[in-house]
């Protein structure tokens, strides 16, 4: 039978044996998946080392407070970072073994640098990998509309950057509105990725009502900013369709979400001072268009004034000068009109009075001919009508002369004429006829000079000298039937 | 009406206007038209709107 060992004397063995492989310390890389500080300042860490999602390796490790109280610090200030779990970290161990409490890595110092680069490593494979899916701008490409009024906000309601955020955009001097809702969510740890995404999914819900997203939290000399560095939440951020404004409240480098947000600004109070001046430049821009139409307007009419008093004074003036100088003609040419008249009037005056004069001496003149002319024509008048009177009177006498003698043989010859047709007439009047014994045969007053339109038993009258008698006819002989030529 | 409209057409019309391009009457009418804009403009920027609120309020529950 071999040798029986009792558990101590094995560990204390295990523990001779790791002191004599590992001596001093050695450099390792591992990641800090738990950490606590106790109340005397000491600092208790698991460290682990991970193939994708497995744990591979395990160890706990220890900072004696006299340490921790100088690492923390340095490390803190040197990265930016929380000295947290989920970092990775290049830490110069000591290998413990304590037979009670088994092995343990005794951290005696730490490696800054190694974190940092290993954070940006990380940043760099984030920021590469949206890069390559083409997402990385989305959310920085979104239009911010002219005045963000309606904000989402998301933070922790306790946090003391929500507050100062609130405060600042309420008490603007403009007095600009803003209308906020907080979505709450775990601003730090392990909670703060899923909290945030949750958050930005409820807002989706009133995509139509925000204006602008803000994702603010606290600052602080420090903060953990290993959330803001996550693959997950920067994807969503740029898939986003409002714009994300950041207030993270850290100094140092950008984180991923920082890099992918729409606007990134230090602290709360600076995201609300951005949408404030944001609004403060659209309500100035508003007065200065007031002002602008105003004064536009303004000069607008003023110059329209100007130019109508322009125009109202040219009139004046060229209608004065126009009165003027047709006056002027006016008056030259009445002066003219006026001497020519006089001219005329003279000239004819003058004229008139020559004309006047020589119709007076050619009147004269013809009265004196005209007096001769008459004067002599009475004379010979006088001469010819005593000569014709004297003619006419002896021409008279010899036909009064002749006249008579004519008138004797004419009366004579008709006394003559006279004598013999009262003979004449003697002899044919009727009565002498019917005195001499012929008769004269009527039938009704008629005088019948044919047997013709005698019939047997007619009454005729008979005329005689000396009276009538009446008788009726009982024989007609001759050719009475025949027509005479009555 | 959005911010940018209100003010794309107050532009517009303060461009006309710098140019001449409107006689006395369009004028008194576009200035009537840039005041009411910059009025709602004002108004929307500067007072409370109770529509906005309600559906904040809705949010809450």
């Amino acid at each position: 039978m071999e040798q029986k060992l009792t558990l101590f004397e094995l560990n204390q063995w295990i523990k001779d044996a790791l002191n004599t492989a590992i001596p001093g310390t050695v450099w390792v890389v591992a990641e800090v998946s738990e950490l606590k500080e106790n109340r005397n300042g000491h600092c208790y860490l698991e460290l682990v080392e991970k193939e994708g999602n497995e744990i591979v390796a395990r160890a706990r490790a220890t900072i004696w407070s006299y340490t921790y109280r100088i690492l923390k610090p340095y490390f803190e200030t040197t990265t930016g970072q929380f000295f947290t779990h989920g970092l990775k970290v290049l830490v110069q161990v000591s290998v413990e073994y304590h037979p009670a409490y088994g092995l343990s890595l005794n951290i005696k110092d730490i490696d800054p640098a190694y974190t940092v680069g290993d954070m940006a490593l990380q940043r760099k494979e984030i920021v590469e990998r949206l890069q390559n899916e083409g997402v990385f701008d989305m959310n920085r490409e979104l239009e911010l509309p002219l005045v963000p009024q309606k904000i989402a906000v998301i933070s922790s309601k306790t946090a003391a950057g929500y507050q100062d955020f609130i405060n600042q955009l309420e008490n603007n001097s403009p007095g600009i509105k803003f209308y906020t809702h907080l979505f709450e969510a775990y601003m730090q740890g392990s909670e703060a990725v899923p909290s945030i995404i949750f958050a930005l999914d409820r807002i989706f819900e009133y995509e139509d009502f925000f204006d602008a997203v803000a994702i603010i939290r606290g600052g602080g000399a420090t903060a953990d900013l290993s959330s803001f560095d996550n693959y997950d939440l920067a994807f969503h951020i740029t898939q986003f369709p409002l714009p994300v404004v950041t207030g993270i409240g850290h100094e140092k480098d950008d984180t991923i979400i920082d890099l992918v947000a729409h606007t990134r600004m230090k602290t709360p109070t600076a995201v609300a001072e951005f949408f404030i001046s944001g609004a403060e430049r659209f309500y100035e821009r508003l007065i200065a268009l007031e002002e602008g139409v105003v004064q536009v307007t303004r000069e607008t009419v003023d110059s329209k004034q100007e130019q109508l008093e322009g125009i109202a004074e040219n009139i004046h003036r060229f209608a004065g000068a126009f009165i003027h100088e047709k006056t002027r003609q006016l008056v030259k040419t009445g002066n003219s009109l006026h001497h020519e008249v006089n001219r005329f009037v003279f000239r004819k005056k003058y004229e008139l009075n020559n004309l006047k004069h020589d119709l007076h001496s050619a009147f004269s003149v013809w009265k004196v001919e005209k007096r001769n002319s008459i004067d002599r024509q009475k004379g010979i008048l006088k001469q010819v009508v005593h000569e014709a009177l004297l003619n006419e009177t002896t021409g008279f006498n010899r036909l009064k002369e002749l006249t008579r003698h004519a008138s004797d043989r004419f009366l004579a010859k008709e006394q003559e004429r006279i004598v013999r047709n009262e003979n004449l007439i003697r002899l044919l009047n009727p009565e002498n006829v019917l005195k001499r014994g012929y008769t004269l045969t009527m039938k009704e007053g008629k005088i019948v000079k044919s047997i013709y339109p005698l019939q047997i038993n007619d009454e005729i009258e008979t005329r005689f000298s000396d009276g009538t008698v009446k008788s009726k006819i009982t024989k007609k002989e001759g050719d009475g039937n025949k027509k005479s030529d009555l | 009406m959005t911010y940018n409209e209100a003010i794309s057409e107050v532009e517009e019309i303060l461009e006309k206007i710098e140019n001449e391009e409107l006689d006395v009457d369009e004028l008194a009418e576009k200035v009537k038209r840039v005041s009411t804009l910059l009025k709602i403009c004002k108004d929307k920027l500067l007072k409370t709107n109770e529509q906005v609120e309600q559906i904040l309020k809705e949010m809450e529950e």
